[in-house]
């Protein structure tokens, strides 16, 4: 398996990109120590490190990413953020990017033929470790920041389904 | 039953699980506090109460519980049954599954309060008006409507989750939850799932299906904790909780 070098953070607030420092294990992945050290901060904090934060500048501009990021489609937002800051596949070199969702992979190597996704147990467990310390690895967040941020986008993303559905009845699934 | 409005002769004690209250009169009842004072979410009894002041000579203030009906909500039933843990508690995050109308959900966001957030996933449009409209009422109600076998769908509207509820009564739900706790569920967080044994298998008895379906979760590395049967209150189900464990033991 390749290393992974890069980490994409999807939150209510913005998209975060991070480098993997210290590449974790593949094959100890399940052990309890490796799980521990996602959960401690300041070991978790050691394994990676914040290269770029790209905050939504609105409610629009953060529903219509949460839009994307559910039908698995690379916002321009996002596409942004990637053209930035991951080096350039100069001769033949590949970056690697962990992701969360194999849908969005495609839309990714799409517009970057240099960059390729990474969807596996490790990424996940890295991804978790992301999500349980966004609050604190996004210095320029305010306590609260997020939770607000997720009140307004899970009331917008709701409320666009219900009002969009063009059937008023349930969708029935077995 | 209106009589236990008139207040005089109620009593209302804290329950063994943080959040939750019994109201003392002529019959028991379990409530909890109410989030949003003066209001009903779904014309259930509202039971107000004086608190003493802490001042030694201020006015009581007063403090409004809503009463928790166990044959509506399978969680009030399997605290009534005597659930050890229900890692639902002040302050907690908490992701649930199958939210409806956010009846039951109510009252969860008043006992996770102000410091806490409940996630409520409901996939139904129909219910899903219904439950944005009371999360109107209470901030720390978060509606998502999606369909929970794609969590990955809303995993931008969600942080790291202290516990999981579920009743999604669907033939797949242990993969469904299994699925949730894999994105959101901190590590040794708890996980409560309703198991309507009709809605699995309505051939097999309804303890083969029980033991089926928690033999899936361990699958998904849930280790049970407890099953308990909902009776009286509902029929062929229980209530399974168990504690996520992302590390092998």
């Amino acid at each position: 398996m390749a290393a992974v070098d890069y980490l994409l953070q999807e939150t209510s607030v913005g998209y975060g990109l991070y480098q993997v420092v210290q590449q974790p294990d593949t094959i100890g992945n399940r052990l309890k120590e490796v799980q521990e050290a996602t959960q401690d901060l300041a070991r978790f904090g050691k394994m990676i490190k914040l290269v770029s934060f790209a905050p939504f500048q609105g409610a629009a501009q953060a529903l219509e990413n949460a839009n994307d990021i559910s039908e698995g489609i690379a916002n321009d937002h996002l596409k942004a953020l990637l053209e930035i800051n991951l080096p350039k596949g100069g001769g033949g070199k590949r970056v690697v990017l962990g992701i969360s969702d194999k849908n969005l992979a495609s839309s990714i190597k799409a517009a970057f033929s240099s960059v390729d996704c990474e969807t596996n147990d490790v990424v996940q467990d890295l991804l978790r470790g992301l999500r349980l310390w966004a609050p604190k690895l996004l210095k320029q967040l305010q306590d609260g920041d997020m939770d607000r941020a997720q009140l307004g986008l899970g009331h917008a993303y709701s409320r666009a389904k219900v009002k969009f559905s063009v059937q008023k009845n349930d969708n029935h699934i077995i | 039953a209106a009589g236990a409005r008139g207040g005089a002769k109620v009593v209302v004690e804290p329950h063994r699980h943080a959040g939750v209250f019994v109201a003392r009169s002529k019959e028991d009842m379990l409530v909890t506090k109410n989030l949003s004072p003066g209001e009903s979410v779904y014309g259930e009894k509202r039971i107000s109460v004086d608190t003493p002041s802490t001042d030694a000579d201020g006015a009581p203030t007063k403090t409004e519980y809503r009463v928790w009906n166990p044959f509506r909500s399978k969680l009030a039933a399997g605290i009534l049954g005597g659930l050890d843990d229900i890692f639902i508690q002040p302050g907690a995050k908490v992701l649930y599954l199958g939210a409806a109308s956010g009846t039951s959900v109510s009252h969860v966001a008043d006992i996770v309060g102000p410091t806490g957030n409940v996630y409520a996933v409901e996939f139904s449009h129909r219910s899903g008006r219904d439950l944005i409209n009371m999360a109107k009422k209470r901030t720390n109600v978060i509606p998502i409507i999606e369909d929970a076998r794609h969590p990955l769908k809303y995993r931008m509207l969600i942080g790291m989750v202290d516990a999981v509820f579920a009743d999604v009564a669907q033939p797949d739900q242990a993969r469904i939850v299994g699925l949730n706790c894999h994105l959101f569920l901190k590590d040794k967080g708890g996980v409560l799932v309703s198991v309507k044994a009709n809605c699995i298998d309505s051939t097999a008895a309804p303890e083969a299906v029980f033991a089926r379906e928690v033999q899936k979760m361990r699958e998904e590395r849930i280790k049970p904790l407890e099953q308990l049967t909902l009776e009286p209150f509902e029929r062929d189900h229980c209530m399974v909780v168990g504690r996520y464990l992302r590390s092998q033991s």
